[in-house]
């Protein structure tokens, strides 16, 4: 886990220009370990690097709304919101990981299994 | 078939000296300088501490989510994500004169506009991303990486902005840049096939745009912002670098003024041609640059006594300056023509490939605003001026006809004309 002291520094470096809410939910979570909060986190950055904002918040989607063919995901936002949310949480995803993302609950779901030994990690 | 007439229908700027059409209007009539100290590296002392800066914009984050830009201009994520810095700058200046020219989104997204544009790219997030991946050991490389830091970054991120569907291009001969795209561009136009081309030029400064050049010692080592860029001084040292965008159109005169656009003024002709020299050195005797201008005079049928006012390419280096007085002599003295001749880079500092846009857009205002700008921070001509009239306070006196030099590395001369638009 991350420490809350790095929390604050990711959130002063790599979190410049993001909606208050991301950057509240991941102090919660380096301090909590509260999973709902690295679900809003997660979900919060993949909405921010979307080429087009959508219309409704992706966390009031379908967990089964599909990235590519729903939410228009391309490369840039897919690589952006890899790269941010492997330095915010001090992870690592594997390139297969990523050919398996198809929908919003996939998201979720590998990036709470990253942190197994929490508690509750089905979104 | 009578070929069209060009003209400029529209400005947009963001430069040192201002970022408006008005603001820069007042800047070279009161001879104000956008010239400040800067850090090249942060709490570094270093011999070069100058620049011509942006004022009201911060892009000082690792990503466009951390950019400031002033109030006035709303761009969605889609637009930005793949600029680099100077890519804030263009789009602005695109909007302002967007704004200026009355061009609708139809007439953008349409194959009878075109756009030229140039800059050197982004040094600053290409080391960013270079950083990036050597740090993680290959693992972490950005699909920016690539179309947000080439020199063709403005066209990429522009033409899909704006959904232009005519002839897109960059061009890339150094501080030649945007006048030779303004001498294709206005091509262009009287071949009849474009109604419209749109030429912006951008450059960022700071450590990993500027700093090179003082390696080739071409940077003024000068503290003082009202010594150090001096065109044409007998003690000039170097340039100062600046930054920003300009962005100006050129469009067939019917077409303009049936939108009600703003004509400033219409160009009438250009040249080129190169020194067969140097790579980085004018050639001494300013063989290229006089070539340039009296293809130029040709082009546009006018005697060199007919031209009112030069805006020189003069960047304040010891040896570019002198090049081209010398050019100008063989040009204009040895014809018994003596034109008003200044280079506004004494207030901006060099915009490099932005140079040549941002300087015509400049000549622009003159002949709307019956002007001509001034050579500042002269304190002793150079001996190699002898003869030239060299101007150095703001002439408010109109213009009818006015000749732009630019020079780049490698000997790439351009020179354009560009009247009062009479219609």
């Amino acid at each position: 886990m991350i420490t809350a002291e790095q929390a604050h520094k990711n959130i002063e470096e790599s979190l410049v220009g993001f909606p208050q809410e991301i950057t509240e939910a991941y102090l919660t979570f380096a301090t909590k370990a509260d999973l709902a909060c690295l679900d809003k986190v997660v979900i919060g950055i993949l909405q921010f690097y979307l080429a087009k904002a959508p219309k409704v918040p992706l966390a009031e989607m379908p967990g089964t709304t599909r990235l590519r063919e729903d939410l228009g995901m391309d490369s840039l936002t897919m690589m952006d919101t890899v790269f941010m949310v492997e330095g915010l949480l001090s992870i690592k995803l594997e390139d297969q990981d990523l050919v398996e993302l198809v929908t919003l609950d996939n998201l979720r779901r590998l990036i709470r299994s990253r942190f197994s030994g929490l508690v509750n990690t089905q979104p | 078939m009578s070929q069209p007439r060009v003209v400029i229908s529209g400005l947009g700027f963001i430069t040192s000296i201002g970022n408006s059409h008005k603001c820069v209007s007042e800047s070279l009539r009161f001879m104000r300088s956008g010239i400040e100290s800067i850090e090249f590296i942060s709490g570094v002392k270093l011999p070069i501490t100058l620049a011509g800066t942006v004022k009201g914009f911060d892009t000082h984050a690792a990503t466009w989510a951390g950019w400031l830009w002033p109030h006035g201009y709303n761009f969605s994520r889609d637009s930005l994500r793949t600029m680099p810095p100077h890519g804030l700058y263009a789009l602005c200046a695109t909007e302002q004169m967007v704004a200026d020219a009355k061009l609708s989104p139809a007439e953008l997204a349409s194959d009878e506009t075109a756009l030229f544009c140039s800059s050197g790219g982004s040094p600053k997030l290409l080391r960013q991303y270079l950083n990036q991946i050597i740090d993680s050991n290959g693992q972490r490389v950005s699909p920016a990486s690539i179309v947000s830091t080439i020199a063709g970054t403005l066209n990429f991120n522009l033409s899909a902005h704006y959904h232009i569907r005519g002839a897109v291009a960059g061009f890339s001969s150094a501080c030649a840049s945007t006048t030779q795209a303004l001498g294709y561009g206005f091509d262009e136009i009287r071949l009849g096939r474009h109604k419209r081309v749109i030429v912006v030029g951008a450059e960022e400064v700071g450590l990993e745009a500027t700093y090179g050049f003082h390696g080739m010692r071409a940077l003024s080592r000068q503290c003082d912002p009202l010594q150090a860029s001096r065109p044409f001084d007998k003690k000039r040292d170097g340039f100062v670098a600046t930054g920003g965008s300009v962005a100006l159109v050129l469009e067939d005169i019917e077409t303009a003024i049936k939108r009600g656009a703003p004509i400033y003024a219409e160009v009438l002709g250009w040249g080129q041609a190169g020194d067969g020299h140097n790579p980085a050195i004018s050639d001494p005797e300013g063989l290229g640059l006089a070539t340039a201008m009296k293809r130029a005079l040709k082009a546009a049928q006018l005697e060199p006594g007919l031209i009112d006012y030069v805006n020189a390419h003069a960047t304040s280096t010891p040896a570019g300056d002198a090049s081209e007085a010398k050019a100008l002599k063989s040009v204009f003295t040895s014809s018994g023509a003596n034109p008003k001749i200044s280079s506004t880079k004494a207030l901006t500092g060099h915009g490099l490939s932005m140079s040549g846009v941002m300087e015509t857009a400049f000549c622009a205002l003159a002949l709307k605003e019956a002007f001509m700008p001034a050579s500042a921070n002269i304190t002793e001509l150079d001996p190699v001026c002898e003869g030239l009239r060299i101007i150095q306070s703001t002439q408010n006196i109109a213009a009818r006809y006015i000749l732009k030099n630019s020079s780049g590395f490698g000997g790439s001369n351009v020179s354009l004309v560009l009247g009062k638009a009479e219609f």
